[in-house]
């Protein structure tokens, strides 16, 4: 299976163990990635508020790069997916906005016509390798290692976009984890907001916020936290020194990126996975699980 | 998006994410009780402000098509008569009955009744009594934000030019019943005044108005600049209950948050800062997006940048010689053309 690749800003950056994690685990799992060298970024949220042409014509680009390589197009960050998904509406319902950005793109000989098939990479783990294939790729199963599913806003919501009527029903990490031999926890942030698109002015909230959600996952003996965003990520682990100081309570709440929860199970180390490269180290969390990996 | 679900049988179903619950409906609900069946509803109750709260069962009987207001009903009429809800046109349009079932926020007018219930009252507002709770606080706020018409040039002549265009967002905000369903979902409202946001059904209340073309810049930019809007998150949680069905986020706090942008830039340093690290370097560098941002107070962060740095997670160097990635040249096409604002 190949897919064209689009790992957002985060994951070149703050994140660059996810991008790495992400290339080994797809190697695994027979996927082939290919980058997409000039790819922008897509935007955040704050850039759809104010500027929307600009936005969109930032998103569709990154279609017309995949649609160019004749490729569906693969993601790893919740927020990247949701402003690519918006874009692809917008572009196929609006032939004016279409119109506008089309000519933007032509600049440099790019043209999309909305054939492009957007999937994050937990949507690739259920369609398009299955859960069946999965289970049989498995060779460290993560026995007793308990597991807090935490999803992020923009890969469950808005519910227009993804359908759901309570997001809160969402279970597609819960269903994984079961696949590896974890066991999932239920606590109250599972579906919650970390924060993270008002930290870059005010830190505040998401420290706030995030505290809620891994004071519940600790509460409700989670063991790790796994999330399928970069942006999450960054809160819940990168700022977890302040949210304790915040709280005046220690938490060290190791925190994965979910091909790194994938990744383990298919039998690669954690220094393969660069769990070591978190704030709070996840390293030595593997043995946790009893199922044992040295 | 699909998932496949394997039964104990050994069978296998394909679901598309989010389908397993449009067979959750009304009907679908009623189908899997039976006339006189047991439900168990525990209900939050306090007395007054101060009083701690208690959560009291109750058993009711299903009648076919029950809602959450008829379970309340019952148990009004026949269990305990001091029970305090709000409710009145039984109808979803004057959004007085809304409360949290299961946590979730519902119009008991609207919502079919599930076996197990613990029915609260919506959150981030002060509690009456029971199921009351005042709706002073949003309705200061409101007030406060000058939800009216106030034109910088006389009024023309009828009929005022107007197209459907020009009044989208302005008129999906209208739908509002101002239940408060929102409000009470909102986490940055959850946060008390920890912030200056004005909330989603405030915000709502403005967008009436405020996205209305005939409205004055003036105006506009004095209501806005009381609303704390880039505190929104963008998570969704308000779009989510809306029994309207409001794209609250989309239809009406992105544009007021371009309103804001346009008319009082400074509110909006954050998405410009983003725009022109973009627009410079083709892809945000965190380092680059806080300094711009934040200014000199970014180093009272200095301790987190050199953790950050020790693992590798921050590139000093790159944010201050602001080297630009391969996207570069692509972004300053795409974002600095003469057509954007």
């Amino acid at each position: 299976m190949k897919f064209a690749y689009y790992p957002g800003c985060s994951a070149r950056s703050t994140c660059a163990e996810l991008n790495e994690a992400t290339h080994l685990v797809a190697a695994r799992l027979g996927l082939s990635l290919v980058a997409l060298e000039s790819a922008t970024c897509t935007g955040a949220r704050e850039l759809r508020a104010i500027d929307p042409v600009g936005f969109y014509a930032l998103n569709v680009r990154i279609l017309a790069l995949a649609e160019r390589e004749g490729l569906p197009l693969m993601t790893i960050c919740n927020t990247c997916t949701l402003n690519l998904l918006d874009a692809h509406a917008a572009f196929v319902s609006d032939n004016k906005l279409a119109d506008i950005v089309n000519v933007r793109l032509a600049d440099e000989g790019l043209h999309y016509s909305g054939r492009t098939k957007i999937s994050h990479f937990l949507w690739v783990l259920h369609e398009d390798i299955g859960e069946a294939r999965l289970r049989a790729m498995v060779v460290q199963p993560l026995t007793g290692l308990t597991v807090a599913a935490f999803y992020g806003c923009h890969i469950t919501r808005p519910p227009g976009r993804y359908g759901f009527v309570d997001s809160r029903n969402n279970a597609a990490l819960e269903r994984l984890a079961e696949i590896f031999g974890c066991q999932p926890i239920d606590y109250s942030g599972r579906t919650e907001c970390c924060g993270f698109h008002t930290a870059a002015h005010d830190e505040r909230v998401a420290i706030k916020l995030t505290g809620q959600h891994l004071r519940s996952a600790k509460a409700n003996g989670a063991k790790t936290v796994v999330t399928p965003c970069p942006l999450c990520h960054t809160v819940l682990d990168g700022f977890q020194r302040e949210i304790e100081k915040d709280m005046g309570e220690s938490l060290d709440m190791p925190v994965l990126h979910l091909p790194q929860l994938v990744g383990l199970a298919l039998g690669l180390t954690p220094a393969e996975l660069r769990m070591d490269s978190h704030m709070v180290p996840a390293g030595l969390l593997a043995s946790a699980a009893t199922g044992g990996i040295a | 998006m699909s998932i496949v679900q394997t039964a104990a049988d050994g069978t296998t179903r394909a679901f598309r994410i989010g389908q397993t619950e449009r067979q959750d409906s009304l009907r679908a609900r009623n189908a899997r009780f039976t006339e006189g069946e047991l439900l168990k509803v525990r209900v939050r109750r306090s007395t007054d402000r101060s009083a701690g709260a208690t959560y009291q069962d109750f058993d009711v009987p299903y009648r076919k098509w029950m809602r959450v207001l008829d379970a309340l009903n019952w148990i009004a009429e026949n269990a305990a008569s001091d029970l305090a809800y709000r409710w009145f046109c039984g109808s979803k349009m004057c959004g007085t009955c809304a409360l949290r079932m299961n946590g979730r926020e519902v119009l008991a007018c609207w919502e079919a009744v599930e076996p197990v219930m613990v029915i609260e009252p919506l959150r981030n507002l002060p509690v009456v009594r029971d199921l009351v709770v005042d709706r002073a606080p949003y309705e200061r706020k409101v007030a406060q934000l000058e939800p009216w018409l106030e034109r910088a040039t006389p009024y023309p002549q009828f009929p005022e030019p107007l197209t459907h265009a020009s009044m989208k967002s302005a008129s999906k905000a209208l739908d509002c019943i101002g239940c408060m369903c929102c409000y009470s979902a909102c986490p940055v409202i959850g946060l008390g005044d920890l912030t200056d946001f004005a909330g989603p059904a405030p915000l709502v209340q403005l967008g009436q108005t405020a996205l209305d073309p005939r409205n004055g810049r003036e105006k506009v930019a004095r209501s806005l600049a009381q609303t704390g809007i880039f505190n929104c998150v963008s998570c969704y949680k308000c779009e989510e209950v809306c029994p309207a069905g409001i794209p609250i986020v989309s239809m009406v706090i992105e544009p007021l948050k371009a309103k804001a942008a346009a008319l009082v830039p400074h509110m909006a340093k954050h998405a410009l800062a983003l725009r022109a690290v973009v627009a410079a370097r083709g892809r945000v560098d965190p380092g680059a997006l806080v300094l711009r941002v934040q200014g000199l107070r970014a180093l009272a962060q200095l301790p987190r940048i050199v953790r950050l740095w020790l693992r590798g997670k921050v590139k000093p160097l790159r944010t201050l010689l602001g080297t630009k990635t391969t996207a570069a040249g692509a972004a300053r096409r795409l974002l600095t053309r003469g057509d954007a604002p």
